[in-house]
């Protein structure tokens, strides 16, 4: 019976040793996943920027040479569409969506074949190409003495096939 | 006897003598006139040579006649070989259409094609030799020309027959007849060569073209974005002009999701694709092209163009 009673002393004990660990962990966890749900929005907001940009074709060239050719502005529509997907997940930001579409590095190659010269891809057709680099509010890996800010980098190439 | 004879010959050589009209060229004291010359023979007609390109008549015009076999139609000049006394010469040689400083001078008129534009052929002015010398007195048309009649809605050109050859007289000349016609050994059969341009004139090349605005250059293939509505214009050219097409038709080829086949020139075909071709290939549109204008008649062209249909995408 002491014997018994000892155990349950020793896993109360346990139990209150562990805890603060076992929250940190699930804490880690958590803001883990937050970070990857942000990571998948950023993306998507690169992505379909870019995709906007790539459909906004110059018409009159169209019309003049009956290929596809990007739009002198497609750079333009790139940052404002990324700007704007990114507001939907502000909360999870550490800058506002303008300020980082603004920093954003977008290209738009209007004609191909044609080289990045960031990446060094070649791109066989129009293309558009978004880079930046998105700070999310990591709250919880400040709290662990980690960054309270992490740094998505997110690269997004669309062209029309 | 001896005596006698003499006396005989000296008589017959007294009546048989003549005078000798011998005379002294430098007896100009004399007076002597001079030996009489005999005055050559007058000719019967003064000779006046005709103007340069004047000729005599040998053929003689007879009537304008058209004939119609099956879609050709011909205009030809009917002559008879005969000589009037008549002269004639060459004022002008017209093509279709072309106008001539002559055209309502000639008695018998200048016809015109079914479009309207007028025949080809030649002028030719009439001469009579009178004391004044070479007097024109007509001018008159040897038509030689040829179409082929318009495939116009089962509507058969005035006077046709489908059973062969059918000569129809022109209209008689209201003006008056000259006294000698025209025109002998340069009939228009001869003078001129028909030009295969006038015979088969709607054979005018007829060039389609296919775009994507209503004044731009014809394309042959296009890159559309998928589901985005395009515009296809349909054109034709005859020559370096264009013409209107009077109505159009998608004869062939996967046309999407289009608003319809078919349509006036004036409308273009719209549609969008919300499939992609298959890899490597593009969806082939064949447009038939109506078009009917006096320059090319009825005539029915195919446009192609290859539609490549595209979508945004990412690349990894």
């Amino acid at each position: 019976m002491n014997a018994l009673r000892d155990d349950h002393a020793s896993a109360a004990v346990t139990t209150v040793v562990l805890l603060p660990l076992l929250l940190t962990v699930l804490a880690g966890v958590l803001q883990l996943g937050a970070l990857r749900v942000a990571a998948a929005r950023v993306r998507a907001a690169a992505d379909l920027a870019t995709l906007v940009a790539v459909n906004d074709q110059d018409d009159a060239e169209l019309s003049r040479t009956g290929s596809l050719r990007l739009a002198g502005d497609a750079s333009d529509v790139a940052r404002e569409y990324f700007e704007r997907e990114l507001e939907l997940s502000e909360a999870l930001l550490a800058a506002s969506s303008s300020e980082i579409a603004a920093m954003a590095d977008i290209a738009a190659y209007p004609s191909a074949p044609s080289v990045d010269a960031r990446t060094g891809a070649r791109y066989q057709r129009p293309a558009v190409r978004l880079a930046a680099d998105v700070p999310v509010r990591t709250p919880v890996f400040g709290a662990l003495a980690f960054h309270p800010v992490t740094t998505i980098g997110v690269l997004a190439v669309s062209s029309p096939r | 006897m001896t005596l006698r004879a003499a006396a005989f010959a000296l008589a017959l050589l007294a009546t048989g003598a003549s005078p000798a009209l011998a005379w002294d060229p430098y007896d100009e004291a004399s007076g002597s006139p001079e030996p009489p010359v005999s005055a050559p023979p007058a000719d019967p007609a003064p000779f006046i040579a005709p103007p340069p390109g004047l000729y005599y008549v040998t053929d003689t015009y007879v009537a304008d006649v058209v004939t119609v076999s099956g879609p050709l139609t011909t205009y030809t000049t009917t002559t008879i070989h005969e000589s009037t006394g008549s002269y004639a010469r060459v004022l002008d040689e017209v093509g279709t259409g072309t106008l001539s400083t002559f055209d309502g001078a000639a008695f018998n008129g200048r016809a015109t094609l079914t479009d309207g534009r007028a025949v080809a052929g030649t002028y030719y002015e009439n001469y009579l030799l009178t004391n004044d010398g070479f007097v024109p007195v007509s001018v008159v048309f040897f038509q030689d020309d040829a179409e082929l009649a318009r495939q116009r809605a089962n509507t058969p050109a005035p006077g046709a027959s489908s059973a062969g050859p059918a000569p129809v007289a022109a209209p008689a000349a209201t003006g008056p007849l000259p006294t000698g016609t025209c025109c002998g050994g340069k009939g228009p059969g001869e003078g001129a060569e028909r030009e295969p341009r006038d015979v088969d004139p709607p054979q005018l090349p007829i060039r389609p073209g296919v775009s994507l605005a209503p004044a731009s250059v014809p394309l042959t293939r296009i890159e559309v974005l998928r589901g985005r509505v395009v515009s296809i214009w349909l054109h034709a050219f005859a020559g370096d002009r264009e013409v209107a097409v009077r109505a159009w038709s998608l004869a062939s080829g996967d046309g999407g999701e289009a608003v319809s086949t078919s349509g006036g020139g004036a409308t273009p075909f719209r549609t969008s694709w919300a499939r992609l071709a298959p890899p490597g290939s593009a969806y082939e549109l064949v447009f038939r092209l109506e078009v009917d204008t006096p320059e090319t008649g009825h005539r029915l062209v195919d446009a192609h163009i290859a539609v490549s249909v595209r979508s945004p995408a990412l690349q990894d």
